[in-house]
């Protein structure tokens, strides 16, 4: 008997396969979105993969109320672990990149300065060796190191006699006390373990340092209660220095949210958007089984009269939904799986370094979970409800309405709901998925102001250590750019605090003749250094003034370039040359002012829609040397020639400094927006799958409804109405429809567009332009559902389509 | 001396269904004066719905001539035949085809609003008549739902026949209704007939078909007998 309404469901679904081969990728899209959805949130948001992980939190600094995972003073940080109630196994610590020498000569590592307890806390004992001792916290003890299972295995070749042998980390020797197990890298990436040794009593708040803090939450307290302790705490801490305190306040998040950090606005966005495409595809396909089921309600009717048992009918309507639901379903599921390996690949791109280690995206028995959850409720929604509201009741009035041959009036004004909603959740949908899409697309395209044709670039770290008077690192850069400049091969060393196109440093700055009264009058900029003739080989263009020359060299020279916003935002209509500044957020007690000699073009530095609007200004690099600087080589050799070329004249200067991160200058621009571009091309795969699922449901719905409705046109036709009556009829309602669902479904979309958009940068014109042309594909999609279908129906002599079930 | 309103000659329909080639009609030439009331019966599937379907322009011959009002109208465009339709002939069906969308007078209007001669006025009026005419003015504003079949059907008959037709086609138009009811619809079309309509109605009912002046009997697609209703002969004689 189940064979046999299978057979039947069978049949019935290769009747119309134009229909089933619809649902089927809508819900196969659905499912898919979704399934893909959940499992990357999963992943950002998951327990650490210890032993009660889920109850590891993160105490991390919060400004004005903005919770990115800001690091915190260590003084807050005492504060908050001698007052707060409900934690428990503190610890700071913090993360950095060292240099480490090893066999295979210098390299870049992430490190965690970290307190005793971290490995405690996450109940992970090491391989070989031991974890820290207290007294290995105190300043002045032993110098000791615990590293990763990667150097274990690559520095030494996973040598067991490891223990006690002594490595070189930025320019000190550590005894090595410990290995950790294979995938261990808590807090985050870290491939080396160093103790923090910070005392926040032999530190003044004024100069004090940034840290996180890392404790358990107490079993049956939750992270509300500890938040409101903490804003107790801080407001305290802010009345006595208000100074260093000023809106500062603290909190506590899970560890895999930290990783995400400030790029989480943008996830919480395209999950609302993500999830409205979810619930657009639930709706789709409950829409088409549904009138699908209407359409057949005379049917069920006749078995009902026959006598045919509710639970036959019921099975017999669900084998077609089970049918439709596991067949889009596992279609879904195989992209998704595909879908997850490819995140996999690019979210790594996102980390110089290494990616939190338990990001993990692939198929798990979570997604296999869900996707079997998805497909059982999508199969009870679409088929159950259907089904039981067919099955019972009224099928009298069913089968009474049928014979009158027209569409059933009940029936009609569900179909009008259905596609009205379509409109309108499509229309929200759709605009919010293009501003996102525009949000990121002006990220990525935007004009750097200079250009990175045929450039190599490469970070090198002076160690404090061995550079500590400016006249040192001038002198290292000096040697560096001459012996740079004279090998074959390299036409152009351009080196800089960083370049346009990259993040910059940003500096508090006054100018000559404004009066400032508190720190929230001062102006911000960029604050770059580069050396003379980096910015005309660059090719940020001189606009007035002159580029750096040799004569600004020295750290008594006084002389700065500006870019033209910082003009225009400063002295609107007069010459900025001669006019003098001076930053202000620099130790110095009273900084010298510094006189602009030249003005070049914008350079935007980051990809924050925003923040890449800031003017920059450009010091010499002597006089204002850094620790870290940007080799930037234009050569038409290849990378591993220029490689070669740096590394070598980098160890006849100083063997201890290695050059990281080399790559075409493209290529680190690039990275600086890959997360956004990630995300903006699975905006756009969303926004096309929207685009899609939003069009194949009102085109499925409107021609269902039109098709329902092949008998009355029979009867219209039959009464003399012509083709031109009964499209302009079918049309008129299509449009009603659409003015109905699209008033509000404009209005809402434009008003979550218009929000989302002072977020990310879209003004209010584009978002006016985008939804208007929103509007015009719904319509035009409406009117090819009306039209197509009508054409087809119309096709029919009117004597077979009076007798068309 | 009576206006010849249809003439077929040798018309043929054959369905083609895969694989399937059905003929429904051959060889049917047959003429239809103004004010006459035929019936056409026959067993079940010899053809008699593809015939009406014919004359009422609702499908096209596969062979042979038709002549509406002297008109030939075998090859004319669907949207002239929309227009015959729409003046020209009443349809009235056996499952009554009411919308259920519409109330009572807004089916009754719906013909009449397919055409553009007429004023508002006019068509309110035109349907008040007809309304009145199939007795069913207290029920202008219900829905088709809210009807019984019997009431359903002079619905039907006041649609088919509010915009003065030449030619009323019904099919079976007593076929789901009760023995009341359908002496009641058929007293309609008596009346409408004795008004000087011009019915063709296909029917099972030997009663019904008594109560026409011409019979013709089909069988697998062909006029098996063509003839005068003994019945009305005196009728015929005295009103000619
Ligand atoms: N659209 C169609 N396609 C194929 N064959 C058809 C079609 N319409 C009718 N036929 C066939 O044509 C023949 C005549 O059908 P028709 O509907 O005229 O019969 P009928 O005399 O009205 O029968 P009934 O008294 O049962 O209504 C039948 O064999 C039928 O199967
Ligand atoms: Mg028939």
């Amino acid at each position: 008997m189940i064979m046999q309404d299978f057979k039947y469901a069978i049949r019935l679904l290769a009747k119309k396969p134009g229909f089933t081969i619809l649902t089927t990728l809508v819900m196969a899209t659905g499912i898919g979105l979704s399934v893909y959805l959940f499992s990357f949130f999963n992943m950002l948001f998951a327990d650490l993969p210890f032993k009660d992980g889920e109850s590891i939190v993160i105490i991390a600094a919060s400004e004005n109320g903005a919770t990115n995972f800001d690091r915190l003073s260590i003084h807050d940080y005492f504060e908050i672990r001698n007052n707060v109630k409900g934690l428990s196994q503190f610890g700071a610590y913090s993360e950095e990149s060292v240099n480490v020498i090893g066999r295979e000569g210098a390299r870049k590592y992430n490190a965690s300065y970290t307190e005793p307890g971290m490995f405690e806390l996450t109940h992970t004992v090491p391989v070989l060796g031991r974890t820290f001792a207290t007294k290995e916290d105190k300043v002045g003890a032993e110098n000791v190191v615990i590293v990763g299972f990667d150097i274990w295995k690559n520095q030494y070749g996973g040598d067991s006699e490891i223990l006690d042998q002594i490595l070189q980390i930025s320019g000190e020797s550590y005894r090595i006390i410990g290995v950790m197990p294979e995938g261990y890298s808590f807090p985050r990436r870290a491939e080396l373990w160093l103790p923090l040794r910070k005392d926040a009593k032999q530190l003044s708040r004024d100069n004090t340092e940034y840290i996180r803090g890392f404790a358990r939450l107490d079993e049956g307290v939750s992270k509300q209660e500890i938040n409101q302790q903490l804003s107790v705490i801080m407001q305290r801490i802010e009345q006595k220095y208000p100074k260093t305190n000023h809106r500062k306040s603290a909190y506590i998040g899970s560890m895999s949210m930290s990783s995400v950090g400030s790029g989480i606005a943008v996830v919480y966005s395209m999950q609302v958007v993500a999830i409205l495409i979810l619930v657009l595809a639930s709706i789709n396909v409950g829409n088409l089984l549904l009138s699908r089921a209407v359409e057949r309600s005379k049917e069920t009717a006749i078995r009902v009269a026959l006598g045919a048992p509710r639970a036959r009918l019921i099975s017999q309507m669900l084998w077609e939904s089970i049918i439709i639901c596991t067949m889009g379903g596992i279609i879904g599921f195989l992209m998704v799986a595909w879908g997850l390996e490819i995140t996999q690949g690019i979210t790594a791109g996102f980390f110089p370094g290494k990616m939190p280690f338990w990001w993990v995206f692939s198929i798990d028995a979570f997604n296999i979970k869900l996707f079997i959850a998805f497909v059982i409720s999508t199969i009870i929604v679409t088929g159950l409800l259907p089904a039981w509201k067919n099955s019972g009741e009224n099928f009298n009035d069913a089968l009474k309405d049928g014979t009158r041959g027209a569409l059933s009036k009940k029936s009609g004004r569900l179909n009008k709901v259905l596609v009205i909603s379509e409109i309108l959740i499509s229309l929200v949908v759709l605009i919010c998925a293009s501003v996102m899409v525009l949000s990121s697309y002006n990220r990525t395209h935007a004009d750097i102001g200079a250009e990175t044709q045929g450039i190599i670039v490469a970070d090198v770290a002076l160690s404090d250590a061995r550079y500590d008077l400016a006249s040192k690192k001038s002198e290292f850069i000096n040697t560096l750019q001459s012996r740079l400049e004279n090998s074959t091969g390299i036409s152009d060393v351009m080196i800089s605090s960083t370049l346009p196109g990259l993040f910059a440093r940003t500096n508090k700055l006054e100018i000559e003749g404004k009066e400032y009264h508190d720190n929230k009058g001062k102006h911000e900029a960029n604050a770059i250094v580069i050396t003379p003739g980096t910015l005309g080989k660059l090719g940020v263009e001189l606009q007035q003034g002159r580029y750096f020359n040799n004569s600004d060299n020295g750290d008594d020279k006084r002389s700065v370039i500006v870019t033209e916003s910082f003009v225009s935002q400063h002295f609107p209509k007069q010459s900025a040359l001669g006019k003098r500044l001076r930053f202000t957020e620099n130790d110095q007690q009273n900084p010298s002012w510094l006189t602009i000699v030249g003005i070049v073009e914008h350079t935007r530095q980051g990809d924050n829609p925003t923040r890449s609007k800031l003017p920059s200004v450009f010091r010499p690099y002597a006089q204002d040397p850094r620790v870290q600087v940007t080799v930037a080589m234009k050569s038409a050799l290849d990378k591993t020639s220029v490689t070669k070329i740096l590394r070598d004249t980098l160890r006849s200067i100083d063997s201890q400094l290695p050059a990281f991160r080399i790559e075409t200058y493209t290529q680190s621009v690039y990275r600086v927006s890959a997360s956004v571009r990630f995300i903006s091309s699975v905006l756009l795969i969303f926004g096309i799958a929207a685009v899609v699922l939003a069009g194949s449901g009102i085109y499925g719905v409107m021609s269902n409804t039109i098709s329902q409705r092949t008998q009355e046109i029979g009867i219209k036709r039959a009464l003399g109405a012509d083709e031109k009556h009964i499209i302009n009829e079918l049309l008129i309602a299509g449009v009603k429809q659409l003015l109905w669902g699209g008033i509000p479904g404009t209005i809402l979309g434009g008003a979550l567009g218009f929000a989302m958009g002072t977020v990310m940068g879209v003004g209010i014109n584009e978002i006016v332009i985008l939804s208007l042309t929103t509007v015009i594909i719904l319509g035009t999609i409406v009117i090819l559902a009306t039209y197509l279908p009508a054409k087809k129906a119309l096709q029919l002599e009117p004597s077979e389509a009076l007798h068309y079930e | 001396m009576s206006t010849t309103l249809i003439k077929l000659e040798n018309i043929e329909k054959v369905f083609y269904t895969e694989e399937v080639e059905t003929h429904a009609l051959s060889n049917i030439s047959l003429t239809i004066n103004k004010g006459e009331y035929v019936s056409i019966s026959g067993p079940s599937g010899c053809g008699k719905s593809t015939l009406l379907s014919l004359l009422g322009l609702l499908d096209t011959s596969t062979g042979g001539k038709y002549q509406l009002a002297e008109h030939d109208v075998s090859g004319i465009s669907k949207t002239e035949r929309a227009r015959i339709r729409n003046k020209e002939i009443g349809f009235i069906f056996q499952s009554f085809n009411l919308i259920s969308d519409l109330s009572v007078e807004e089916n009754i209007d719906l013909p009449l609003s397919y055409r553009n001669d007429l004023s508002k006025e006019q068509r309110v009026k035109m349907v008040k008549d007809s309304l009145e005419k199939v007795n069913m003015s207290h029920r202008a504003k219900h829905f088709p739902s809210q009807l019984s079949g019997g009431q359903q059907q002079r619905v039907a008959v006041a649609r088919a026949i509010v915009g003065n037709p030449s030619i009323i086609l019904a099919d079976e138009p007593t076929g789901n209704l009760d023995s009341e009811n359908a002496a009641a619809v058929m007293q309609l079309l008596d009346v409408l007939h004795a008004e000087g309509a011009t019915i063709c109605m296909v029917t099972h009912d030997p009663r019904s078909a008594e109560r026409a002046d011409r019979n013709i009997d089909i069988l697998d697609g062909q006029i098996i007998s063509d003839q005068s209703n003994p019945a009305h002969k005196n009728f015929d004689a005295a009103t000619a």
